[in-house]
Order: C-alpha cells, then sequence, then structure tokens
C-alpha cells in the first residue's frame, strides 16, 4: 500500500512546533491549560483535567486563570506525551511572551504554559496573556502584524500587544445619519463596517484574513453577568426587545 | 486501467473504458463519454453487506462512472488523497470515502460502540483488493503510527482512517465527559494499539 501522507510516530513528531499550517505538536512534560475539544490526537501518558477540578487541588491554578467566564471551556492537559491540537483547519501559531503582555479574541486562543497568566480583557470576547511562556493562536489565514495608529474591522481583528485597548470608532456619516434615525427610533442600523477598533500608541495589532467568527458561549455568559447592572423595568424591556429579534430571525 | 489522481480539492479520473465508483453528486465536471449511473444498494459486498450496512447506519451512497473520457470529482472542497492497495486492507469511516477503482472490495466492519456518539454509524468500512481509493479530509492527513508502547488516542471527529494490526477501544468515562467536547462534543476517544498506521485529518468536524 503506498501512503501519501507524511508518516509520524511518537519519536518523529515535531517538539513544540508545527506538523503542517494547521496542526501543532506540544511536547508535554509540564501542564499546559488547552481550550476544550482542540485535541486531535495524542501519543504516551496524557491527562486531561477540568480547571474547576484541577484548581481545587492545586492551588496555583486559580491565580492563573483569572476568568472565571472562561472556566468551563478549558482544561488542563498534564502528563508526559506528543499532543496534536487543531481547530476547524485554522492556521496555527505558537507564539512567545517575554514578561510580555497579550490580548488575543478568545475563540481563537488554543493553549497555553503556565508561566502565563490568563485575564479577561475589557474588551468583551478577548482575552489577555501576561507574564513569560509560549501560547498557540489559530487564525482564518494568516497573521497579519501592524502598528498603531490604525483602526480595525471588530471580526477581523485577532488580537494586539503592547498597545493601550482599543476605543470604538463610528464612522463618521453613519454617526450623522444615526442621530437622525434616533430621533424615528431606528437606531442600531447596522451594515456591519459602521463600527470599528481605534487603536493609538505604541505596541502590535495582529489581524487575520477572514471575518468569519465562530460563537463564543462566553460571551453570553459575559453580557448576562452585565445585566445585573440593569434596573427590573430595564431588564423586561430588554427582555422585550430580545423576543422581538429572536422572532424576526 | 483506470487512474486516480488527487489534484489538492479535486479528484481526476482517467476512464479507458473501465468503471469506477464514486460519493453520488461528488461529481463536478466530465469530458468525454461517461455514463453515471446509481449503484442501487451501494458500497459494494452484496447483499449481505448492505444487510449489515443498514443495520449499523454505516451509509455510503455510490454510483457507478463508467466509459472513457475524464471526470473531475470533489466534496465540499475537501483535500483529496489517493491510496494504491495492493491486496491489503484500509479501514476507512464511509464519510471519507470519496471514490475507487472496481477491483476493490468494500465491506461493514462493525466497530462497537464509538457510533452512538460521534454519529458516524456503528461501523466502519474496509477495503480491500487491487486499485486505488481516493479519501477526503478536512485538511492534510497525517499518518501515526502505532506501534506496541507506543499508543496513540484520536478524536472521533478527526479519525479518517486506519490500516494495519490495530485494535481500537474507547476512552470514556465521567471524567473526560465533562472535561473535554464542547457542550455536544465527544464524550469519547478512540484509542489505538497494535501495529499500523491511524488517518488523521487536521480538523475535528
Amino acid at each position: 500500500m503506498t501512503m501519501p501522507a507524511t508518516t509520524w510516530t511518537a519519536a518523529t513528531l515535531p517538539v513544540d512546533d508545527n506538523v503542517n499550517p494547521y496542526v501543532f505538536s506540544i511536547a508535554l512534560n509540564s501542564p499546559w491549560f488547552m481550550s476544550k475539544g482542540a485535541m486531535l490526537a495524542y501519543y504516551g501518558d496524557v491527562r486531561f483535567e477540568a480547571v474547576t477540578a484541577y484548581a481545587s487541588m492545586q492551588a496555583w491554578v486559580a491565580a492563573r486563570f483569572s476568568s472565571p467566564i472562561y472556566v468551563q471551556d478549558w482544561v488542563i492537559a498534564e502528563g508526559h506525551g506528543r499532543l496534536l491540537i487543531g481547530d476547524r483547519g485554522y492556521d496555527l501559531n505558537s507564539y512567545d511572551l517575554d514578561a510580555g503582555n497579550l490580548t488575543i479574541k478568545a475563540g481563537n486562543l488554543l493553549a497555553f504554559e503556565t508561566g502565563l497568566e490568563l485575564k479577561q480583557s475589557i474588551v468583551p470576547g478577548f482575552v489577555t496573556l501576561l507574564g513569560t511562556g509560549r501560547f498557540i493562536a489559530s487564525s482564518n489565514g494568516p497573521v497579519i502584524f501592524v502598528e498603531p495608529p490604525f483602526r480595525a474591522d471588530p471580526e477581523a481583528l485577532l488580537g494586539w500587544a503592547d498597545c493601550p485597548s482599543p476605543s470604538v470608532h463610528h464612522d463618521a456619516a453613519w454617526m450623522a445619519a444615526s442621530i437622525a434615525g434616533a430621533l424615528q427610533g431606528a437606531f442600531g442600523r447596522a451594515s456591519g463596517e459602521e463600527r470599528q477598533y481605534d487603536f493609538t500608541g505604541q505596541g502590535t495589532v495582529l489581524l487575520q484574513s477572514s471575518e468569519i467568527a465562530r460563537e463564543d458561549p462566553a460571551v453570553l455568559r459575559l453580557v448576562e453577568a452585565q445585566t445585573q447592572l440593569l434596573t427590573n423595568s430595564q431588564a423586561g424591556s430588554l427582555g422585550q426587545r430580545l423576543i422581538a429579534r429572536a422572532q424576526q430571525q | 486501467m483506470a487512474r486516480l489522481i488527487a489534484d489538492k480539492r479535486t479528484l481526476r479520473v482517467e476512464l479507458a473504458g473501465e468503471r469506477i465508483r464514486a460519493a453520488s453528486g461528488s461529481m463536478v465536471a466530465v469530458e468525454g463519454d461517461v455514463e453515471f449511473k446509481h449503484s442501487g444498494m451501494g458500497g459494494g459486498g452484496g447483499m449481505r453487506a448492505a444487510l449489515k450496512r443498514a443495520v449499523a447506519g454505516e451509509s455510503i451512497s455510490l454510483m457507478d462512472c463508467a466509459g472513457s473520457g475524464r471526470v473531475y470529482l470533489a466534496k465540499d472542497a475537501l483535500d483529496v488523497m489517493v491510496v494504491d492497495l495492493a491486496g491489503d486492507t484500509l479501514t476507512a469511516e464511509s464519510d471519507h470515502i470519496l471514490a475507487h477503482t472496481d477491483g476493490l472490495r468494500l465491506d461493514v466492519m462493525f466497530s462497537g460502540l464509538r457510533g452512538v456518539t460521534s454519529g458516524q454509524g456503528l461501523a466502519t468500512t474496509t477495503v480491500s483488493g487491487h486499485g486505488q481509493i481516493a479519501l477526503v479530509s478536512d485538511g492534510p492527513v497525517m499518518a501515526l503510527e502505532v506501534s506496541p508502547g507506543s499508543d496513540l488516542v484520536v478524536d472521533p471527529d478527526a479519525y479518517v482512517g486506519s490500516r494495519g494490526a490495530l485494535q481500537m477501544s474507547l476512552v470514556s468515562g465521567v471524567s473526560w465527559k465533562s472535561v473535554v467536547g464542547e457542550g455536544t462534543g465527544e464524550p469519547f476517544s478512540l484509542r489505538f494499539i497494535g501495529h499500523g498506521l491511524v488517518l488523521v485529518q487536521s480538523a475535528e468536524r
């Protein structure tokens, strides 16, 4: 039988490197945080433990993973072996942080070493990694690096490093129309392009070349948690608007 | 001799009066004089296999392509690879079979409870004989070697096929169930022991 695929064994798989553009091989010796469902295959003695279960045994986990809304989407992989991870056939890249900080779209972060600390970004749907260590992230198409000042489409934005969090920029023409429209209660017309993230200062912005976003279960939890800011009557009217929106679809 | 040639995401089939079988609906273009016909019970292996298939839910719908010319086949823009068989046996998920030449025999092999959760059927398809088979995969396929002392665990959705003297078992359990896979995801994983190659694609569907 001739097999056109490249053959790998536990010994020949790359050490902490890409197997192909879409698969990354982690040489597991110390624990890694891993996104659920990223595992494709593994050799060796590897165990997966829920972050919640692991945190009760190891106190450092709670200090490293300070993002409650993401806890249920992550596991800790520990043991020894080669772990292959992938994400919907997206391009995978590994990044090294050296006492740095980088914010990335939560759905694109696949794994990170325990030398890094995960925090929730102020920007919804994004998480910030702090410290020293390696992480693996996916992107739809190759990653594009740009320097501020820069305005990014929220869907194509993958993350940013070393620069201040972005502010939201609205297209001036759209603003003018919306201010007029608000009088008639028609606020919120969305073409998808009128809202952009505005980056200023020193740093690097990471973009992916496509705008397809994955449904991030944590966004729902995040928005739900924020509804505590609302009064009961406000919450009621929000509920009615959401029902109307669901019925429209 | 009919030839299957993989070209990234399409399969080119050169026919000179022979017959091949291809997944129903996979034809994208044709040159020359080629006839297409639904191959009835499909999947080969005769009535017995068809019955097993019906019981197992390993569904495969194939069509006959016969004549002289060139046929282009594709499925969901998935990557295509062609495996040459010389009297040996390949195990593959029926979902991943795009086409095969006439000399190959397809049969159904029960593979335990796996199908209950992965939705890929209770059985897998074995392909044996002399000829070529084209498989589709989401991203490039890695052939991962299994040998004694070097077991392999694979996500069922990333599993494409295998060959060799392999035993497959389920890795399950409460911890796995609660830990790996998203909501509707996989409570099970596949553990392979023995000697052989396991084909794994780059993405879980």
